[in-house]
């Protein structure tokens, strides 16, 4: 039985990236989506600010395949828009990513003191030198510990795809066991290939945090589904 | 393409099955939120015992549970624990996943709250001659109570969106109501609205429900938020 789960493990590292790849790339959109929706919520616009806090306790109170559903087998149906399975499970991570996104990323402008924004402009730098030059550069220390924590979560959350048939990670698994007469051992071996991704990153996480000298950790919690 | 007709009366019939779907998700996070509790406070003292095993294993726990995702605990226990001869319900099966996964979350929490206490705190405690419970029960738990309360709050939710994944291992919640409700009358759109609103509803009490005790048992508005 070993020797046949050795020949499927070439499979189960393509199938590692494929969900590398997937949870970045929902990862990089909820950092982009993330960035916008916190901006939005510091507005001065009162609209524009409701419109984020909507978004971001909306999607924060929604289990993920609830709107994996929605998106694969919805979205087709009421819009006429044919999604693959990829991109459906890359577009609800990437919903979920930016909302608790945005919530890390407002936590780290704010953490930079209002002094330090009333003195830029009264150094008479534009919005975008203050960002560039001020902000962000303070905020990236705050918004860096949590936004591990993110990606970790949005990875774990990939495994949903199965759910919806695309063959990543969990998927493969799966396939493994069934032609291998039901035995659990390609499952153990799956939660071992995650567990050993998730972990690296977190090490990678710390590595980075040692590299800024950030002293806080942030604590997230979350079942992660 | 159609354009699309929302059309709620075609659900009409499927309500009462939803009624019992939303009992299931509310008994299914109740019971794995009151175990998880329990077993994490049980391995967040362990993580604090003298013991180096002990700690190495409570440890070893934490970290296994918080990288892997829930999806593929779930299916382990679904899948494994019949084959080592334990016949077990999918309602069972799904109870067990989601109170090891959140147990690791819990412990972390708890842990957290631990820390927080000055150890001259025990230190004096023992000096005046309290006992172990004695200690914990007057000196310790309510200081750690405090400082666990809101994060404890955010895993209640946290528990109640991932019971969703219950639906992979064929228990019959709101997140499976959505999905074969939705795929018998082709309703996505207002299957999607029905469940998202349960999900808000239960989420939002626990999170309303927190603040409001919150209010009432800390004079300090930063234990509650």
């Amino acid at each position: 039985m070993s020797a046949q789960l050795l020949a499927y493990t070439p499979l189960l590292l393509k199938a590692a990236l494929v969900t590398i790849w997937l949870s970045w790339l929902a990862l990089l959109i909820g950092a982009v989506g993330g960035t916008l929706v916190a901006l939005a919520r510091m507005s001065t616009f009162l609209p524009l600010r409701l419109l984020a806090l909507l978004f971001t306790e909306f999607f924060r109170s929604l289990p993920i395949l609830i709107v994996l559903f929605f998106v694969f087998f919805g979205v087709p149906l009421i819009f006429g828009l044919d999604l693959s399975p990829f991109a459906a499970t890359t577009i609800a991570l990437a919903l979920h990513a930016t909302s608790t996104m945005s919530e890390v990323i407002r936590a780290g402008l704010e953490s930079v003191g209002k002094g330090q924004w009333e003195a830029a402009r009264a150094a008479g730098m534009t919005y975008w030198q203050m960002m560039r030059h001020v902000i962000v550069p303070q905020a990236l220390r705050v918004i860096l510990p949590p936004s591990v924590g993110v990606y970790i979560a949005t990875l774990k959350e990939s495994s949903l795809a199965s759910i919806i048939g695309y063959v990543e990670l969990t998927k493969t698994g799966l396939l493994i066991r069934e032609t291998m007469g039901s035995s659990f051992v390609p499952l153990l071996l799956l939660a071992l290939i995650y567990f050993l991704i998730n972990y690296g990153i977190s090490l990678g996480g710390a590595a980075l945090e040692r590299r800024f000298h950030v002293n806080t950790r942030l604590m997230t919690a979350g079942a992660g589904q | 393409m159609q354009p699309y007709y929302f059309s709620f009366r075609s659900i009409y019939p499927y309500l009462g099955d939803l009624a019992a779907a939303a009992e299931i998700t509310l008994l299914l996070s109740l019971l794995a939120i009151v175990l998880s509790v329990a077993i994490g406070s049980g391995i967040a003292l362990m993580r604090r015992s003298t013991s180096r095993l002990l700690r190495f294993f409570a440890g070893l726990y934490v970290e296994v549970m918080r990288n892997t995702p829930l999806l593929v605990i779930l299916y382990i226990v679904y899948f494994a624990l019949p084959q080592l001869g334990l016949r077990l319900s999918s309602f069972n099966a799904a109870l067990i996943g989601l109170t090891l996964n959140s147990a690791g979350y819990m412990a972390e929490i708890i842990r957290a709250g631990l820390v927080a206490v000055p150890s001259g705190q025990f230190e004096a405690a023992f000096s005046q001659g309290f006992t172990r419970v004695q200690l914990y029960r007057h000196i310790i738990l309510p200081q750690v109570f405090r400082t666990i309360y809101a994060p404890l709050g955010n895993q209640f939710i946290a528990v109640i969106l991932a019971s969703s994944l219950a639906s992979a291992v064929a228990v019959e919640e709101v997140a499976s109501w959505m999905q074969t409700v939705g795929s018998s009358s082709f309703r996505f759109f207002e299957t999607f609205i029905i469940a998202a609103v349960v999900y808000l509803v239960l989420c939002q009490i626990v999170n309303l429900g927190r603040i409001a005790i919150g209010r009432w048992l800390f004079r300090q508005p930063e234990a509650y938020r």
